[in-house]
């Protein structure tokens, strides 16, 4: 036989698990809930976190997140306005706003995904196709995106579910068009090469001519100064002796003679020479004086 | 002992008796009450949760809150960093590249490609670790989907050139700030700690031409260089040979004015000699000259009236190379009369 008292606290535990179980429920502070009455949701407000009651087996409970949740869509070809194909990986943000009405339409999350992917995709085929390729990639990429945010989001409230915000994560050229991508950088890069190459050759001629140029003045200069000089010394010479011969010009002509005498009759010349010169006077006429 | 035990729970029938339930019961309550004791770390703040609902939050310090099932506490950690990679993933002893990640579109629709790493933590103001804990489900992916947006938007807007060069730091920052205003834009407690390019590297195919403008730059400045060598080779040389022309120059101007000097001199005082007797200075100044001159001479002496009348024969092939020794031997005046 058992004891009471053990029986008794038996019993009020079991039942005051029971009461808790299925007579209350939690809401956490990341979660909505949704209380449905045998089948058919309840417009009840369970917005706030906290604890709340509800009719034992009549009653069932459904949560939903009500953080922001995640819909990463797969990479897609989107056809730009300038006929270029893009790889688009875009991703959304999204959070139910609207338990009741999100439950009635699409039920659960993979229903909302399924819903999202397509009145997003369609959203950004549409808003990306009115665009060039250069203002998809580059400016106009968040207006462009934000654009598609507001009108999916549009669409979206009718399903309680509310699209923060629409983002591409990756807009790239498909395998085929990088190759030529790749052959327009190879050339463009080429091209430089070859300008900067060409630029050397040219700043290296420009500085050779120029180090030519200056050291045919610097050489001409100095020519030109070299025979002034020259000619200075021989006007000054020619004025010295001019000074000096100036004085009996005749007499001057006479040594003159004479040294040019000793100088070019060298040895080996053969003179015919007459006894009539003042040389053989006297060895012709004797020694009386004239 | 057990016979004790026995003695003390069996009733006197000799069934077993249970002990009285309220001090298990007790004991029981107290264990329960202090699993409500927690300690905060200096790195943590702690939220209490009453039923699921935020109640308070606490900074580092024991705490204590009612036990399970009625209040919870959640203890993120604020100073933690945490680390995303894109384009590559470490792995032991290295990296791996992630070539889908890393190729980006520039702006100027060039094709870049690039690494590079997220830091980030929860947000240390008061509402940070409730946010971060109650605000996105998927912190970690929704993190990296946003740093990839806000890269490739900031790439997007810039060209390769300042991509591969000086634009790094103005990326860094860019992406960083987009990056943090998409998740303040979620309400997501996260915070970015940094943005930081690991490599930025032209595509493999086309690395080599990148490379080549490298090297073609460089070969400007060679060639430049060459160049300016050449330059400041030749002008000294040429300034040198310059001076070298002038002194020549001004050498040849001296010593012709020293020699007409010189030659004046000696002039004027030969003339000074020959004015206080002119007739017998230039007499003998004549007959030292042909003295001087006519020993080294051959002579043919041959009388004027004589020539007259006899044909004068003159073997000029014999007589342009006389035997020397008979020349020297001969004095002058000899030599004369013998040819007379």
């Amino acid at each position: 036989m058992m004891d009471r008292r053990w029986l008794s606290v038996l019993v009020i535990a079991a039942a005051v698990t029971a009461v808790w179980n299925l007579a209350t429920f939690r809401v956490n502070e990341w979660q909505r809930a949704l209380v449905i009455q045998l089948g058919k949701p309840l417009d009840r407000d369970t917005t706030a976190a906290g604890l709340y009651f509800k009719v034992p087996f009549i009653q069932n409970v459904v949560y939903f997140d009500k953080r922001l949740l995640d819909y990463d869509a797969q990479p897609r070809e989107v056809l730009t306005i300038d006929k270029q194909q893009l790889v688009i990986d875009n991703y959304s943000r999204w959070r139910i706003i609207d338990p009741l009405r999100f439950y009635q339409t699409v039920r659960n999350e993979p229903g909302a995904q399924s819903r999202l992917d397509d009145i997003i995709y369609s959203n950004l085929r549409e808003n990306l196709g009115r665009n060039e390729l250069r203002e998809i990639v580059g400016n106009k990429r968040s207006t462009l995106m934000d654009q598609v945010a507001e009108r999916s989001n549009a669409k979206m409230t009718d399903y309680g579910i509310e699209v923060v915000d629409v983002r591409i994560k990756r807009a790239d050229l498909p395998e085929k068009n990088q190759e030529n991508v790749f052959n327009r950088m190879k050339t463009e890069r080429e091209r430089q090469a070859k300008k900067f190459r060409a630029e050397g050759e040219e700043e290296a001629r420009k500085v050779r001519s120029k180090a030519d140029k200056e050291k045919e003045i610097l050489m001409a200069e100095a020519r030109r100064d070299a025979d002034v000089l020259r000619g200075e010394g021989d006007a000054l010479a020619v004025r010295i002796f001019a000074e000096a011969y100036n004085r009996d010009p005749e007499f001057y002509q006479f040594v003159r003679t004479l040294e040019a005498y000793r100088r070019s009759l060298s040895e080996g010349t053969t003179a015919v020479m007459s006894p009539d010169s003042e040389f053989f006077r006297i060895l012709k006429d004797g020694a009386a004086p004239r | 002992m057990w016979n004790q035990l026995r003695r003390r729970y069996e009733g006197g029938d000799g069934t077993f008796q249970l002990p009285s339930p309220w001090p298990i019961l007790a004991i029981g309550l107290v264990v329960y009450a202090l699993t409500g004791i927690y300690i905060v770390a200096p790195d943590e703040r702690a939220v209490v949760l009453r039923f699921g609902a935020v109640v308070r939050e606490q900074g580092p310090g024991p705490g204590y809150h009612i036990p399970w099932p009625i209040e919870e506490v959640y203890k993120p950690s604020v100073t933690q960093v945490r680390k995303e990679e894109f384009g590559f993933r470490s792995v032991l002893g290295g990296s791996r590249e992630q070539p889908t990640e890393a190729l980006m579109l520039t702006g100027d629709q060039n094709i870049v490609k690039l690494q590079f790493i997220v830091q980030y933590r929860v947000k240390a103001e008061p509402d940070g670790p409730r946010n971060f804990l109650f605000n996105v489900r998927d912190q970690r992916g929704t993190v990296r989907g946003a740093a990839e947006v806000a890269m490739r938007d900031v790439i997007g807007n810039t060209t390769i050139d300042d991509a591969l060069t000086q634009g790094k730091e103005l990326i860094q920052q860019d992406a960083q700030e987009t990056l943090q205003k998409i998740l303040d834009s979620y309400d997501s407690g996260v915070e970015i700690v940094t943005v930081k390019l690991m490599n930025v590297d032209p595509p493999e195919p086309v690395e080599d031409a990148f490379k080549d403008v490298i090297n073609a730059q460089q070969d400007r400045e060679r060639l430049i260089n060459n160049a300016s060598g050449y330059a400041n080779a030749v002008i000294p040389q040429a300034r040198g040979e310059a001076a070298q022309l002038l002194n020549e120059a001004l050498a040849y101007k001296e010593a012709k004015v020293a020699q007409a000097n010189g030659a004046g001199q000696r002039f004027i005082a030969l003339y000074d000699e020959y004015v206080k007797a002119k007739d017998v200075t230039r007499q003998r100044l004549y007959l030292e000259t042909l003295e001087d001159v006519l020993p080294r001479m051959n002579k043919i002496l041959i009388d004027e009236r004589a020539g007259g009348q006899v044909v004068p024969y003159l073997p000029l092939d014999q007589l342009r190379v006389p035997a020397p020794e008979q020349v020297r031997a001969a004095g002058v005046p000899q030599e004369a009369q013998e040819t007379k």
